[in-house]
């Protein structure tokens, strides 16, 4: 642990174990990606090539229009983005607003909060029968609607929990003395806490937003044929096992990007993002 | 409103006043039920999502509540004992339980090992990281399907890779075979989840006091003994937490069973989640798979009881 001096040798095989074992995780890490993007701008006739072609001499992009207009990848595509955007919104509106009271006015007790805290750990295949026929019953099955509000609910446990060890980081002080400037109670917190807690919001609105464009289980058995979100558009290449492997890919391309953009920027929050704030990065 | 504040703190005599305005009636009523109208809103919905299924679905556990027999009877415990009695669902039920504990062991300590390999600084440590932590954010679905396609004969080039490194053809049917459709899913949840582990450990490892590590090499403690005996024993209750949060994801195992497998050949890959699914939503025994949910449910709150009431005294000490 401790700098090299004393013994060279053995620190330098020590070294050299850490860059084999890093460089081999990385090559396990990339090289189903790189398949896949290759796979995506490959022509047709590259497919079953002995040797496997490791980049196209001529790459194409008709799968990509392929996947987003025959299938339908465009309308999942679109669908995704207003569901995880709505729901996205709503979760940091709602988290916030209760994370604020059960760290300010330790609300419910610890009840409360390991209320909010189960429903994280809480199986979806628990809960999909009843929502199902709920929705049914609701007319709301099969709606974008119905999905932004399940995500919501889905993702508030994470939101609340985030917020709630970001509102506790924050002093106090400056609230109380807006309240004893005369500002109410929610002018303190909407102008007060809230900018403060602005960038915790952000990380966990963004945590919020790729936890709902990646959920397939929730889409696949409340949406069909109108509000299917872009995980539940893979449905369509299995059926025909072997000739859309480039439209697959395509669409699992487009829909990944976005996500893994998104991780980077919060990259810095992803300890607190996992753990729902239980540890700081 | 911030130029307000310093210097009304200074006359907070003036308060009163300022508070005192006719308008305010509406907002006393706000200020004095502040903390309760915060919560209302997130409450309401966990209570329709959540608790109000929930006690529908207590209902439906004793009812005949099928798409292909209509009414709703009462059956008694008829649901609970064709779950119990069906083979497959016990099948699934170990399935799930052997493979959340291989994937989440496998998981905690490639992400241990690649932890260690990161706490310290070196060049190219960034996009390093960056990458390590790339399969967090992609869909679970993708990773099923980009493995698969991976793997499997004749469009993929694993079989074509393991013939070069190995020098004798290979030839292996990776989602039909046994045991090898197994292992690939072990593998799609593996490049998905180890990283989890890693990025908790980190923080835990760059959380450990380094004056421990000095004091031990004082005593002239080796690095392997000071793994066990200092950086183990520090760790452990970030270890707890990362296999609790871990564990209780591995049981739900669906989205990788359905795009690699579809739970077959036959029903050899069904996990419990996936069980459930097939006998609600393929077959519409709606009641039946009810039933099992709650089963399911019991069972995975005994393991989260033990194993949070583990995790808050090991935070507590």
């Amino acid at each position: 642990m401790a700098k090299a001096g004393r013994t060279r040798a053995p620190l330098q095989f020590a070294d050299l174990l850490r860059i084999v074992f890093l460089g081999g995780f990385v090559i396990f890490v990339l090289i189903p990606l790189y398949w896949m993007v290759m796979t995506s701008v490959k022509p047709t006739s590259d497919y079953l090539t002995v040797p496997p072609v490791w980049f196209p001499a001529e790459p194409t992009f008709v799968h990509y229009t392929a996947a987003l207009f025959s299938y339908r990848g465009l309308d999942g595509l679109i669908n995704s983005l207003i569901v995880s955007t709505a729901a996205t919104f709503l979760s940091a509106v709602l988290g916030t607003l209760m994370a604020y009271s059960l760290a300010r006015f330790n609300t419910g007790g610890q009840h409360l909060a390991f209320w909010v805290l189960s429903q994280r750990f809480l199986p979806p295949v628990a809960i999909i029968l009843p929502i199902f026929l709920l929705f049914r019953t609701w007319h709301i099955y099969d709606t974008r609607g119905g999905l932004i509000l399940l995500y919501t609910f889905m993702t508030l446990p994470l939101s609340v929990w985030m917020m709630y060890a970001y509102f506790r980081q924050l002093p106090k002080s400056l609230e109380e003395a807006a309240l004893v400037d005369g500002l109410s109670r929610w002018q303190a917190f909407w102008m007060v806490a809230v900018p403060l807690a602005a960038p915790g919001i952000v990380a966990a609105a963004v945590f919020s937003f790729i936890a709902c464009w990646t959920e397939f289980f929730f889409a696949l058995i409340l949406t069909s044929r109108y509000a299917f979100t872009l995980p539940t558009v893979f449905r369509a290449f299995l059926s025909f096992q072997g000739a859309q492997y480039g439209e697959a890919c395509a669409l699992a391309t487009t829909s990944l990007v976005p996500s893994i953009i998104l991780g980077m920027l919060v990259q810095r929050h992803l300890v607190r993002g996992l753990t729902l704030g239980a540890l700081r990065g | 409103m911030a130029q307000n504040i310093g210097p009304n703190i200074a006359t907070s005599s003036m308060a009163p006043a300022l508070k005192a305005r006719p308008e305010s009636a509406f907002s006393a009523w706000v200020d004095r039920h502040f903390k309760w109208l915060l919560v209302a809103p997130a409450a309401v919905l966990i209570l329709a999502l959540s608790v109000y299924p929930l006690l529908f679905s207590m209902w439906v556990n004793f009812v005949n509540y099928d798409f292909e027999i209509p009414g709703h009877d009462f059956v008694g415990l008829k649901n609970f004992t064709d779950v119990i009695g069906d083979p497959v669902a016990r099948g699934a039920l170990y399935l799930t339980v052997i493979l959340s504990i291989i994937n989440v062991a496998i998981e905690f300590v490639l992400g241990l090992a690649l932890a260690l390999c990161m706490v310290k600084m070196f060049r190219g440590r960034g996009i390093i990281m960056s990458i390590l932590i790339v399969p967090l954010f992609i869909c679970p679905v993708i990773v099923g399907q980009s493995w698969a396609l991976f793997l499997e004969r004749p469009f993929g080039p694993a079989d074509y890779v393991l013939s070069e490194i190995l020098g004798h053809p290979v030839t292996v049917s990776w989602l039909t075979e046994a045991p090898w459709y197994y292992v690939s899913i072990i593998i799609a949840d593996v490049w998905q989840w180890t990283p989890f582990m890693f990025v908790i450990l980190l923080a835990g490892l760059a959380a450990i006091p380094p004056h421990l590590y000095e004091a031990a090499e004082l005593d002239g403690v080796s690095t392997v003994q000071a793994f066990f005996y200092v950086t183990l024993p520090q760790l452990a209750p970030i270890i707890l937490l990362a296999i609790t949060f871990r564990l209780l994801d591995a049981v739900r195992l669906f989205d990788v069973i359905f795009m690699m497998t579809g739970g077959g050949p036959g029903t050899a890959t069904y996990t419990f989640s996936y069980y459930l699914y097939q006998v609600g939503f393929q077959q519409f025994h709606l009641s039946v798979a009810t039933a099992g949910s709650w089963i399911f449910l019991i069972l995975l709150s005994i393991v989260i009881t033990v194993l949070v009431r583990r995790l808050l005294r090991a935070e507590k000490a």
